[in-house]
């Protein structure tokens, strides 16, 4: 079930694309699982049904769900968008506006870390579990 | 067909000697939910009625659908579907009596549309008009407008005092019951909430003028929110209006200073390092938040004026 919130900093659409992908991230949306209708998510929260299509656009765009015609909008199986140079570009990036953002709070790095790893780790990702295969050798 | 569903050039109205619309232009193109923002008194009721013709502007002109607001003939009105807060309906009838006589009425009648709205309201056709309450009143006032099948829906603040549950019929009826690529909404409330949800379009009035018309996102955008605390010495040192022309709000919080700004080209994070902020912090923004700080720009400031000179004394 995705929630929304009005008042939220993040726009309608964007909380519901970061929800589904939470959902994807975490194990409890798997591939293949099909995801509410347009009109069923819109009606499920009273909101304007161009909102959840430009949302399920953007999921789209990710590669996170495909349509399947006539059938609806199903889960893909995880697979890397992004080639590795990209990705490494992409966190390094991140990580360099995180750490001035914080870097004048004067807290001790292991704090931060700590903070980091305990937050990420609540997560439950699918990177994260013992059933990854990966993660098992 | 038109190109705008509706239009508005150069409309000014006054009221004795006060001007309610002052030279406002508005174009709107078929489809989606546009809605209508602004503090009392901005102009917003007054611009339906001079779009539905119920209202003479006193220069400018107005149309819908292709059609002068002031010669509207009884084809146009009929796809035009109003409701506004007072939701004025035939006290001595009953909702059966009603729904026949505007059947009657209307040779697009839905009734499907009808009968689901009515249900969404739980109103029986029994019912006796002056025997309903507000939130079964603006259902009803809905239920019409919206089985004429009309190609544009004018709402005036329709869910003014309603309760949660009344509102939530108001709103599923309105996104849920019919085909909406055909139906332009024009609608208007001081409701940030309800805005967020069913808006795909934000217009901002105020004093009679429309200051922007644009997707709620994109008007987020524009609005910066900063956080900063200054070295010692605070008042002298945290940059004012005169050094931040697009400043909208500036509060102090404990020792914190709030600064919101409309469009800042520059890395205004920078400035405030610039002038001795300590590690200042842009914050997202919401919508609601976003609009207030747009509707009392320099209200804040003349605002902060008068604590300042308090402060010294």
């Amino acid at each position: 079930m995705i929630q929304i919130v009005t008042g939220d900093p993040r726009p309608i659409s964007k909380q519901i694309v970061d929800g589904i992908r939470m959902k994807i991230v975490t194990g409890e949306l798997v591939p293949g699982s099909k995801i509410p209708s347009v009109r069923g998510l819109a009606m499920q929260l009273t909101i304007n049904t161009n909102t959840v299509a430009r949302a399920y656009a953007k999921l789209t765009d990710e590669g996170l769900v495909e349509a399947r015609k006539g059938l609806g909008l199903f889960v893909c199986p995880p697979r890397q968008l992004l080639s590795d140079a990209e990705r490494e570009k992409r966190l390094g990036e991140q990580v360099d506006k995180f750490i001035n953002e914080i870097i004048g709070l004067n807290y001790p790095n292991q704090t931060i870390v700590d903070r980091l790893s305990e937050r990420l780790n609540a997560l439950n990702t699918f990177h994260n579990s013992p059933n990854n295969p990966k993660q098992a050798k | 067909m038109a190109e705008y569903i509706i239009e508005a050039h150069n409309i000014c109205k006054d009221y004795s000697n006060k001007r309610v619309l002052n030279s406002l232009n508005l174009q709107l193109p078929a489809g989606g939910v546009h809605a209508v923002v602004g503090g009392n008194g901005a102009g917003k009721s007054t611009l339906f009625r001079v779009l539905l013709g119920l209202v003479q502007p006193t220069s400018g002109s107005a149309s819908i659908l292709g059609c002068d607001s002031r010669e509207l003939t009884p084809q146009i009105r009929g796809k035009i579907g109003f409701v506004n807060e007072d939701h004025s309906l035939p006290e001595w009838m009953t909702v059966k009596a009603l729904t026949k006589m505007q059947k009657s009425h209307y040779p697009q009648w839905q009734d499907d549309v009808y009968q689901q709205v009515i249900g969404n309201f739980f109103l029986r056709p029994a019912q006796k008009i002056s025997q309903l309450s507000r939130g079964e009143r603006a259902g009803l006032c809905l239920a019409m407008a919206l089985a004429q099948k009309p190609e544009v829906l004018i709402l005036d603040e329709p869910t003014l005092g309603l309760d949660v549950v009344a509102k939530q019929s108001f709103f599923e009826s309105l996104l849920f019951t019919q085909d909406h690529d055909n139906c332009t909404i024009l609608y208007c409330s001081h409701h940030m909430e309800e805005v967020e949800r069913i808006a795909d379009s934000l217009i901002i009035m105020e004093r009679g003028e429309i200051k922007t018309v644009e997707a709620p996102e994109d008007f987020c955008q524009r609005i910066q929110y900063w956080v900063a605390e200054f070295n010692a010495n605070p008042l002298q040192q945290a940059p004012q209006k005169d050094l931040v022309p697009d400043l909208l709000q500036l509060r102090k919080i404990d020792d914190a200073y709030h600064y919101m700004v409309l469009d800042h080209q520059a890395d205004f994070g920078a400035f405030l390092r610039q002038h001795g902020a300590i590690s200042p912090m842009q914050n997202p923004v919401s919508l609601d938040r976003a609009i207030n700080a747009y509707l009392t720009r320099g209200l804040h400031l003349q605002q902060q004026k008068y604590l300042h000179k308090q402060e010294k004394v």
